[in-house]
């Protein structure tokens, strides 16, 4: 994974596709690795991403002005540390052209970071065609197109992608409770988990941790845009 | 190159003319070219808060002001000057600058001339295009309108607004774009010109605190103005030296 102070972008057009699951698996890796995560989430009011990090977690209406100055001031203001913006679907236009009109990511590039854009390609067409025009976004490092196995996806098969595994629902739900650490679960902690689940469990995690883990390789390969 | 006197004003108050000579200040010193600046906003000065080291504050009704203007054009050794006229006071200072010879010393081509005449969304805002149509032989002449305030000029109808240009042969027009109200209050309450707060350097020169975002407001604002102010040939032909005229 990246080693430079890295802003992650977790978005897609359409919603209820997992973007929320991987910002939070992010965070736990990224904490697993040593590292000292914020997030920005700006779903507000519920916040979901929040919940689970209720300490590292701003939340920030990007509707707003001030959740704007919130997500980007704060960022700037603090840089050298991981940030993770977990945009819902119906913030992330706008969050790209704000970017644009502000010249954020050049501005993040002069503090340091870099800026990775996990995209979640949803099942339809225009989610593949979104996903196409943000891989072309300036001042992007590194765009990962996802796909999530539970809700299907438009990305082609032939080109590398991030991949989230089917998740079976009792683990999905057990693993909603806000109580439920990823990262104490990777740590050995099954949190009462059932033993069947457990292992359903593992290899969901490893398989993502795996692929974000080889993100920062293949980057240094040459290869933005593949996973 | 001749000197060029732009002078900025509308008859109805709060219609952004400080807003409007701010920018053209702005403008001038993106594009590295001096400037002063009056304001007649008298004694307060609002122009002068942004602009203390190029901006006095003048009474155009004093004699010794209006000289402090006009006769200092060729000495002063700077190509632009630009009087910032107070609120309600655009029909009474051309009024008063065709008494005393201004209008006409203009014509005759000792300097160049040019009113930005900021027009709200009212019909009295209009209706001044039509009152002040008898000065402005021999200027440019060139149409601000303000869509600051969140007004939108396009709620009335077209063909009453055409009417109103109609008077006026060769009426240059820009829109003068839509500042984010909070970004607008924060360079406000520096006290600072435009690019300093995109620069992020306070008032003292030291290094500012403004917001990243509201910075980028402002600047995304000052290139949306570069563009209408890029049609404006007044504006131009200063940028080139005179080369066009």
């Amino acid at each position: 994974m990246a080693t430079s102070p890295t802003v992650h972008i977790i978005c897609s057009d359409q919603h209820r596709n997992g973007k929320t699951l991987l910002a939070r698996v992010l965070v736990d890796f990224l904490m697993l690795d040593g590292r000292d995560p914020f997030c920005i989430d700006t779903d507000a009011p519920d916040g979901p991403l929040r919940a689970f990090f209720p300490g590292r977690t701003a939340l920030a209406d990007f509707a707003a002005i001030q959740g704007q100055m919130k997500l980007f001031d704060t960022i700037l203001a603090a840089p050298g540390r991981d940030y993770v913006i977990d945009l819902p679907a119906r913030h992330t236009e706008r969050f790209f052209q704000t970017a644009r009109d502000l010249d954020f990511f050049a501005e993040c590039h002069r503090c340091g970071f870099r800026v990775f854009v996990f995209f979640i390609v949803d099942n339809s067409f225009p989610s593949l065609k979104a996903a196409y025009a943000l891989q072309r976004e300036p001042g992007v490092d590194l765009f990962v197109p996802v796909r999530n196995m539970l809700v299907r996806s438009h990305w082609p098969e032939n080109e590398g992608a991030l991949t989230i595994p089917f998740l079976a629902a009792p683990i999905a739900s057990a693993i909603s409770n806000r109580r439920f650490s990823l990262r104490e679960f990777v740590n050995g902690d099954p949190q009462g988990l059932a033993p069947d689940l457990v292992r359903e469990l593992q290899a969901f995690l490893y398989e993502v941790l795996n692929s974000l883990n080889g993100l920062e390789p293949v980057r240094a390969l040459g290869g933005p845009g593949e996973a | 190159m001749k000197p060029t006197l732009i002078l900025v004003g509308a008859d109805k108050g709060g219609v952004g003319k400080t807003t409007v000579a701010r920018s053209l200040l702005d403008y001038f010193a993106r594009k590295n070219v001096l400037t002063r600046a009056f304001d007649t906003e008298n004694p307060r000065g609002s122009l002068h808060r942004f602009y203390p080291a190029i901006t006095e504050i003048v009474d155009l009704g004093n004699v010794a002001h209006q000289m402090r203007i006009l006769d200092t054009m060729e000495t002063a050794n700077v190509p632009v000057t630009i009087v910032d006229l107070k609120a309600g006071n655009l029909s009474y200072s051309l009024d008063l600058f065709e008494r005393i010879g201004v209008l006409e010393a203009a014509r005759n081509g000792m300097f160049t001339l040019g009113l930005f005449h900021v027009v709200g969304p009212s019909i009295a805002s209009l209706d001044e295009i039509g009152e002040i149509a008898k000065y402005l032989t021999g200027m440019q002449y060139v149409v601000a309108r303000n869509s600051i305030n969140e007004t939108n000029f396009f709620e009335w109808d077209e063909a009453t607004y055409r009417k109103y240009f109609s008077q006026i042969a060769k009426t240059q027009e820009i829109n003068v774009p839509k500042l984010n109200e909070m970004a607008y209050e924060q360079v406000d309450v520096a006290g600072v010109t435009f690019k300093d707060f995109i620069d992020n350097r306070a008032a003292d020169g030291s290094q500012g605190k403004f917001s990243f975002v509201l910075r980028g407001y402002v600047r995304k604002w000052c290139s949306e103005i570069d563009a209408e102010f890029a049609h404006v040939k007044m504006l131009q032909d200063v940028l080139s030296g005179g080369r066009q005229q």
